[in-house]
């Protein structure tokens, strides 16, 4: 087994070389691929940072966003398995340990926890912690989730880089990010959740994760942009239609109408109308009839809101 | 592996040190010798079931299942203290966490001819599904019940009597 760290970065040179410090001194990484996405600056290696001869670098000349900045890095993987990470998050301690109890294992991806520095103790945010109790596999440096638990698991936060992937399983499904500016990681996360023989979880926190409350990070971004995020969502609806995986199709909708509050919430309060008469149009377009009676079943609540969301009307918190 | 560091908690941190560094595993029953000075012993009576494993970098993971009703489980660690003399605190950190809400709690029991005596710790462990630090100290000169001298020591963590999933992710024991 072999593993490789994809990087999109884009004019963050100092906490690239932080990230690149951390994979030399972890010692797990036969490969680091990093996608250059148009940063000023071009991006350069430090060779003291001790990878040698283990660096891919890519350049787009002009950025293209992170998601075609990952897909095109992750042709370059020549390891059994990678995992992607941002440039301005951090390894633990946890990874090398994760990836020695990994040795051996047959799996199409691992999830482990992360921390999140908006978190006010050390952990993920609170609706993930939720969700990985829901999932009640744990406390487990490694374990295989059941159905019920993957169900749950797949509602936390879509990154890509809370996951080792083995990169046979990504290609040979042909699982990529989006090629959007916003919530590229979507499609990744789900159709990996939906193709996956075999999904192996760790509560290791492997990875911190930044935000920065203001500035021009992605996850700041409140301008109409963020509208990019029905793309992503309606090829993951179309793909678990085509799959007939009820349970799966049911999560993701409880995962979209949360998401979609949330995009709300985030926008420029002059683009919510044209948001909300797209998450109606978006839900009624992909909301099988036969789904939400499901739904309806199981949870009122969560029918509730989508009634109210197809209607173009805010959801009660 | 020796240990070469010096002090009265050095060979309990040595023990604790191996056993993060190995990878082990097995079944549970009412005496498992997880390795020399660490022990879970269990009242017969619970027909204590379950798995334990070490995995890298950790300490332990239970996976309890008793099979009857019963009175005690401890997770027993050696602590070759016998005279506490000198000594101003002796105390433990820990980070945990369980698969459910669990309150844990934690005892210093000093041989007294052929009995004992627990010293229990003021503060309960609360073990959550993510996992939280704990640190607990004694200070032996201000307990009437922990003898100065005595002829053994132990560290006890009380476990639930019922099933339960837990992860003793790392422990440390000082006493200075």
């Amino acid at each position: 087994m072999s593993l490789a760290l994809v990087i999109p970065v884009r004019d963050d040179q100092e906490r690239l070389n932080r990230l690149l410090h951390q994979a030399a001194q972890s010692g797990v990484f036969d490969q680091v691929v990093i996608c250059d996405d148009g940063s000023q600056d071009p991006v350069t290696i430090d060779r003291e940072i001790g990878l040698g001869n283990r660096v891919t670098l890519l350049r787009h000349k002009q950025s293209q966003g992170p998601g075609i900045a990952r897909n095109r890095a992750l042709a370059k993987v020549r390891t059994t398995h990678m995992l992607y990470f941002d440039s301005d998050d951090c390894l633990t301690g946890e990874l090398p340990l994760l990836w020695q109890d990994l040795q051996g294992e047959d799996f199409d991806f691992c999830l482990f926890r992360h921390h999140d520095s908006r978190n006010d103790r050390w952990g993920q945010m609170p609706i993930d912690n939720a969700l990985w109790r829901r999932a009640g596999a744990g406390p487990a440096s490694l374990f295989e989730p059941d159905r019920a638990a993957l169900l749950a698991l797949a509602q936390t936060a879509n990154y890509p880089w809370n996951k080792i992937y083995r990169t046979g399983f990504l290609r040979d499904h042909k699982l990529q990010c989006a090629e959007v500016p916003l919530h590229e990681d979507i499609p990744l996360h789900w159709q990996s959740f939906l193709q996956a023989e075999r999904v192996l979880a760790s509560d290791r926190v492997a990875a911190v994760h930044f935000v920065q409350d203001s500035g021009q990070r992605m996850t700041n971004q409140s301008g109409a942009e963020r509208l990019c995020v029905f793309e992503p969502l309606g090829t993951v609806a179309e793909s678990l239609a085509d799959s007939g995986n009820t349970g799966l199709t049911m999560a993701f909708f409880d995962f979209t109408s949360g998401l979609l509050d949330w995009v709300r919430a985030a926008l420029d309060p002059l683009l919510r109308d044209v948001m909300d008469h797209r998450t109606g149009t978006f839900l009624k377009t992909h909301l099988a009839p036969g789904i939400f009676d499901r739904i309806a079943r199981t949870d009122p609540v969560l029918a509730l809101r989508l009634v109210l969301q197809m209607a173009g009307r805010r959801a009660p918190c | 592996m020796d240990n070469i560091a010096l002090g009265p908690d050095a060979q309990a941190n040595h023990t604790l040190a191996v056993l993060r560094g190995d990878t082990m595993d097995g079944t549970l029953g009412k005496n498992v010798e997880f390795l020399p000075g660490l022990t879970l012993r269990a009242d017969p009576a619970l027909d204590l079931q379950g798995t334990w494993r070490s995995p890298p970098g950790r300490l332990l993971e239970l996976e309890a299942a008793p099979g009857a009703p019963g009175d005690w489980i401890g997770l027993h660690l050696t602590l070759p203290l016998a005279d506490l003399a000198g000594i101003g605190s002796v105390g433990f950190a820990a980070r945990a966490s369980a698969s459910k809400t669990t309150v844990l709690r934690a005892c210093f029991r000093s041989g007294v001819g052929r009995g004992f005596v627990d010293t229990f710790f003021d503060k309960q462990l609360l073990l959550r599904p993510e996992e939280a630090s704990h640190v607990d100290v004694l200070a032996p000169r201000m307990r009437a019940d922990m003898p100065e001298r005595a002829p053994w020591r132990e560290l006890i963590f009380f476990l639930p009597t019922e099933a339960f999933r837990i992860a003793l992710i790392d422990l440390r024991v000082f006493a200075v």
